[in-house]
């Protein structure tokens, strides 16, 4: 699973990459020279940067086909759900067919709505984001997910629903496995 | 007399100034101006409203969730109509001096969008209407403490906005396409297909590639928003229900290409006043040809990528969501964000206030960039989508690219229509907008990096201190936007008048 620190670590690695590439050019921006003189080298470093995050990208591309979130990527991860968890959303509670799940098995939440637009998120005891999927009227999204750490998780509404969005929360303890 | 000098084809690799020699375009330069004030003043408005979520999500104050909602949705709104608006004033003053536009024209979508905003505000103030800025269906209906009037009020702000961006759009191609004898040469096909070898005619000059390419998406961006008012006004009658992922695909299609319209259409800005600091043409090359014809496709095929967590969306559609992110930002980087490094390296350029705010813009452009390319990958935006990564990414680009990007063509108009040198002391406050908007947009990533909730009216107390810390900074940038308006507002009428004195409306 991504970690969302690691994210916001590699935003800041590349962002201050690309600052001291802004600053270097501004150090360097008096005694003017003909703007010829660097057409080559402007043309060569488009060229190794078509290649270097065009390659990078379609690289990435094809190593984020197995992390998808969708059902049958997290099927052929975890296997099939051992367990199912009707979430039903509405303003401005959630409805879940029930509130202890085991750790370590395939679990499978059918995440529907009664209303509007809805986000059935999943955070862990430290506040941090597990998985989502949108809960939209007139659509059933399944989510399988397995739970590694048994505790108290939050299920929280990440798509704004009204007045009672941020208060639109529920527990799910996860119960270590029996052996 | 003025048609006649307009529509004289030029070579490209001249700088054109922003008046035409007789001024002809001063009636236009004056609609671009109204488009500046009205957007930049009304965001300067809107962001006190930020001002006031952040305190309230740090603690400091308490504002009622159903008015945070309303606000939430006004700042959200307004802010992409008014930036949007600045930035196409911007780009009519940028074409004006070599395209015949006519200013009543300008004048009129001015005044379409101006209702479609007072709508907005009116509705969300008095109507008590807040289902945020992106009206999702079918929540503007189910809002339990706004009436269904307030709804069909915003749909009607919305639809006036819509038709302003599309009075101007369509005038904005016809006056394109008459200048240059038809819609392809205007977009250089014939030059793009032959890979640079077909030179007969001239090129656009890159602002007026770049208008053309915007109007093209900007007719796109109407039309889709339009296709969304219709049946929500149908719903709303009680007529039919609508399919939620298709309501999702067309209000995001016209919603995100609003917002991205904001940050393409500024940059054509930078094409247009760099040159004039740095004394170096910005060639209308094969490879901004290129970069620009591909964004007419990329610019639309990528706002589905606030969909991934919609799992019913296909999956081919999701793929391409991710591709489509990907691919639109090479020709952004490689194209613009270089060729605009290029003509700053060794150029002995004079850092004034606008290109100073200029190459900002290109800063915040590629830090937005690069927070909303990480997030368009699939497995990364399972655990980032609506959490404050997303405000994180585009207040970035927003308010250190487009924005940063309309005040520096703003100073630059205001200086070529007075003469007047731009006081040193300025730089001080573009650095307190640079250092303040940073540190600012920075506590958003952090929250974002942290799994805080986006659009949540009450924080909870281990989530307040990135705003907290963000308080301060917003100061700072405030105190910048002060001292950018001041600055402006003693010059304006002199400015003003820097554009009369010419033929009349053409």
């Amino acid at each position: 699973m991504i970690e969302p620190k690691v994210i916001l670590e590699i935003f800041i690695i590349l962002g201050v990459i690309w600052t001291a590439g802004c600053a270097v050019v501004v150090a360097r921006s008096g005694r003017a020279i003909p703007l010829e003189q660097l057409n080559r080298a402007e043309a060569r470093l488009r060229m190794g940067l078509l290649g270097g995050l065009g390659g990078g990208a379609i690289v990435i591309f094809f190593l984020t086909l197995h992390w998808l979130p969708y059902a049958n990527t997290r099927r052929a991860e975890l296997g099939s759900p051992e367990v199912t968890v009707g979430a039903m959303g509405m303003q401005w509670t959630w409805i879940l067919s029930r509130h202890q799940v085991p750790a370590d098995v395939p679990v499978e939440f059918t995440v529907t709505t009664r209303d509007v637009n809805h986000d059935f998120a999943i955070y862990d005891a430290s506040g941090r984001l597990l998985t989502q999927a949108q809960a939209m009227p007139g659509y059933t999204n399944r989510l399988l997910y397995a739970f590694h750490a048994p505790g108290t998780y939050t299920v929280r509404c990440l798509e704004y629903c009204g007045v009672g969005h941020h208060m639109m929360t529920a527990s799910l303890t996860v119960t270590a496995r029996p052996k | 007399m003025a048609s006649t000098a307009l529509a004289t084809p030029r070579p490209p690799e001249t700088i054109t100034p922003l008046l035409a020699p007789d001024r002809a375009n001063g009636a236009v330069i004056r609609a671009a101006l109204a488009y500046m004030i009205v957007g930049l003043g009304t965001f300067l408005l809107l962001g006190l409203l930020g001002l006031l979520m952040r305190l309230d999500q740090g603690g400091l104050i308490v504002i009622p969730a159903a008015w945070f909602y309303r606000i939430m949705t006004l700042h959200g709104a307004g802010m992409v109509a008014t930036i949007l608006l600045a930035a196409l004033g911007g780009l009519a003053a940028a074409v004006s001096a070599t395209t015949q536009l006519k200013a009543r024209v300008l004048w009129i979508a001015l005044i379409l969008q101006i209702i479609g905003t007072s709508f907005v505000i009116l509705t969300t103030l008095v109507g008590g209407f807040g289902a945020g800025w992106t009206v999702l269906y079918p929540l503007p209906s189910h809002g339990d403490i706004w009436p269904l009037s307030a709804a069909i009020a915003m749909y009607v702000g919305y639809l006036f906005l819509a038709l302003g961006l599309l009075v101007y759009c369509v005038h904005m191609l016809y006056a394109l396409a008459r200048a240059h004898g038809g819609l392809t040469n205007v977009l250089a096909l014939r030059y793009l297909f032959s890979f640079g070898r077909d030179t007969r005619g001239a090129l656009p000059r890159p602002p007026e590639l770049i208008a053309a390419v915007i109007s093209i998406d900007g007719i796109a961006a109407a039309t889709a928003g339009v296709v969304y008012l219709i049946p929500m006004f149908a719903h709303a009658a009680g007529v039919t229900s609508v399919n939620a992922l298709f309501a999702k695909n067309a209000v995001l299609l016209f919603g995100h290409t609003m917002a991205n319209l904001s940050i393409y259409v500024t940059a054509g800005l930078v094409y247009a006043a760099l040159p004039i600091f740095t004394g170096r043409p910005w060639r209308t090359t094969w490879a901004v040809v290129c970069a620009w014809d591909l964004i007419i496709i990329l610019m639309l095929a990528n706002y589905s990528h606030h969909l991934y967590a919609d799992f019913a969306q296909p999956l081919g559609l999701q793929l391409l969501a991710e591709l489509g992110s990907y691919a639109v930002a090479l020709p952004s980087f490689i194209v613009t964000v270089v060729g605009a490094l290029t003509q700053v390296y060794r150029s002995g350029i004079r850092w004034t206030i606008a290109p100073t705010l200029l190459l900002l813009g290109i800063w915040g452009w590629v830090l937005g960039g690069i927070g909303a390319v990480l997030d368009a990958t699939i497995p990364v935006n399972q655990v980032m989508h609506n959490t404050m990564w997303v405000p994180a990414h585009f207040h970035t680009y927003y308010l250190l690219g487009a924005v940063a990007f309309a005040w520096g063509y703003l100073f630059y108009m205001v200086r070529e229509l007075t003469g007047d040198r731009d006081a040193r002391m300025l730089r001080v406050a573009a650095w307190l907008y640079g250092i303040g908007g940073a540190g600012f947009v920075f506590m958003l990533f952090v929250a974002g990096g942290n799994s805080v909730p986006r659009r949540y009216a009450v924080h909870l107390p281990q989530w307040q201190v990135y705003a907290r810390v963000a308080v301060p900074f917003v100061i700072l940038l405030a105190l910048g936007l002060a001292w950018f308006s001041w600055d402006l507002g003693t010059r304006f009428r002199a400015a003003w008048r820097g554009t009369q004195g010419a033929a009349s409306e053409p």
